[in-house]
């Protein structure tokens, strides 16, 4: 696995502004994620969470230095084969079952095979369409298909929204075991409530800047790995 | 993964939601039901008269292949875009490593077979009617009218999907596509008729007002492939002179390319430079 001090963070954003009209969302962000790291964003609503994941995945315009591995992101398609992103609302055609959009999915990315292996009855019945699934159901689906093709950055938004206790624990054993392969994981979620434990890092985001990185000491203590990163309040300048 | 396999993909994948679309099953029911009775009046007001042929129902054909279809189009493209953007879908497409080219490409590659599939499904049904009496002329002009048909109708997916990639919302999507086709199928005819005399447009104003709506465009055109410019009374004598028969063809024929090609780049460069 790649040590957490390697000097080419995974994903290194600096400086990273996005406005909406006069209202900026994003105000000089900066923030370094290691090779199998974990971060969580938190943050109240409006606070920029899902603005930070949209512009890492090359779906808004920004202003400022985004890269992975040391290589830069834009909207070139070869931007996006190494980070998979999990919108807050996956939003999958009720039509469609389950198969058919992993099938797509495998397609798009190039590959069918799945980052990790997803534990037993973790997925729906894949002959259903989505239509017919609860939200929860619908929304493992969503999360199986953030897991094609091996991606090394997995930008998760809200990726807990509709799963039960199973599920969320299901989730949390999901991100671990992909960091232990050296993925670095970006989660976005207003609080850390049901998801402590997750990852190594909180990031709090507020008034378009980082106000309070640091790290998650439930992860560290619980997992017993080391998140030996820089001190909190080093890793992130506040924007 | 090449980008031809992926655009491919993501059509079939289109293709198969629009053929599961309850709409689109109830608007190709509608159009094959009024091609169906357009092919029966057509056949009954000839026999009355005591002619052979397939003149009248072929007529019918025409004016219900564009009419109906158009309008299916356009809502289908006007749908896609903006229905995916909206609930989140577009974001899971773009944030693959795919090319933002690739995505109103494939919607318009999909939302053009399941038109096509109608028109020919509707068509088609009338055509068997036609065929208990058909002369071999009278089918070279069903097949006319099918390919004039696909032309006009893959304009209108175009300018559908221009229309989603340009829309804040799926209903404003849907709002501006059924005006687009009330403009396109009547609103143009009808304000020409009412403006054309006090401006005195003229066979080249005439000719101008044909070229920037396909539908009209459509319709002078198969009118030219069947009857000739003679069908056309005097404006078709101006496109005999002007342009000659083949000329005129051509124009028309390049205008409908336009309006395909037009919109769907409009929507390929909106869709590269917008936020998802």
């Amino acid at each position: 696995m790649p040590s957490l001090r390697d000097a080419t963070p995974r994903l290194r954003v600096r400086g990273l502004t996005k406005a909406f009209g006069r209202h900026r969302v994003l105000d000089g962000v900066d923030l370094d994620v290691p090779a199998g790291a974990a971060v969580l964003l938190t943050g109240d609503n409006g606070s920029g969470k899902t603005t930070l994941l949209r512009c890492v995945a090359g779906l808004v315009d920004a202003v400022g230095e985004l890269s992975i591995d040391g290589r830069g992101i834009d909207r070139s398609p070869g931007s996006r084969r190494t980070l998979s992103y999990l919108p807050q609302s996956p939003g999958l055609p009720g039509w469609a079952t389950g198969a058919e959009l992993l099938q797509l999915f495998g397609r798009l990315r190039g590959s069918h095979e799945l980052l990790i292996d997803l534990p037993a009855r973790f997925l729906p019945p894949l002959d259903r369409p989505v239509g017919q699934l609860s939200g929860g159901q619908r929304q493992r689906v969503a999360i199986a298909i953030a897991l094609l093709g091996g991606p090394r950055l997995l930008l998760l938004d809200e990726p807990a929204a509709n799963l039960d206790e199973e599920g969320r624990a299901a989730l949390i054993d999901l991100v671990r075991r992909a960091t232990e392969q050296g993925v670095s994981v970006v989660v976005a979620a207003p609080s850390r409530g049901e998801l402590a434990g997750m990852t190594d890092r909180v990031v709090r985001l507020a008034g378009g800047g980082i106000v309070a990185p640091g790290r998650d000491v439930a992860r560290s203590r619980d997992a017993g790995r080391s998140c030996d990163g820089p001190p909190p309040g080093q890793e992130e300048v506040a924007g | 993964m090449s980008a031809m396999s992926q655009v491919t993909g993501l059509a079939a994948f289109e293709l198969r939601g629009a053929t599961r679309s309850r709409w689109v099953l109830i608007g190709a029911g509608v159009f094959a039901a009024a091609a169906v009775g357009a092919t029966v009046a057509g056949l009954r007001s000839f026999a009355s008269l005591g002619l052979a042929g397939a003149g009248a129902a072929t007529d019918g054909l025409v004016q219900v292949a564009l009419l109906l279809p158009p309008l299916l189009g356009l809502l289908l493209g006007a749908g896609s875009l903006a229905r995916d953007r909206e609930r989140g879908f577009l974001a899971m497409f773009a944030s693959q490593p795919v090319s933002r080219t690739t995505l109103p490409i494939a919607t318009f590659l999909g939302g053009v077979v399941a038109v096509w599939a109608i028109v020919a499904f509707g068509l088609g049904a009338g055509g068997l009617l036609i065929a208990t009496v058909a002369t071999l002329a009278d089918l070279a002009a069903l097949a006319t009218v099918v390919v004039v048909a696909f032309s006009v109708t893959a304009s209108a997916v175009a300018i559908g999907i221009a229309i989603a990639a340009l829309a804040s919302t799926h209903q404003q999507a849907t709002a501006a596509a059924a005006a687009m086709w009330l403009l396109l199928a009547l609103g143009l005819d009808l304000l020409l008729a009412g403006v054309a005399p006090g401006l005195r447009l003229g066979p080249s104003g005439l000719l101008a007002a044909v070229l920037v709506n396909p539908i009209e465009a459509g319709r002078v055109l198969v009118l030219l492939l069947l009857e000739g410019t003679a069908a056309l009374g005097p404006f078709g004598a101006y496109l005999s002179d002007r342009l000659g028969r083949p000329g005129a063809i051509t124009l028309l024929g390049s205008s409908l390319m336009a309006w395909t090609a037009g919109p769907l780049l409009l929507a390929v460069a909106v869709t590269r430079r917008r936020d998802i």
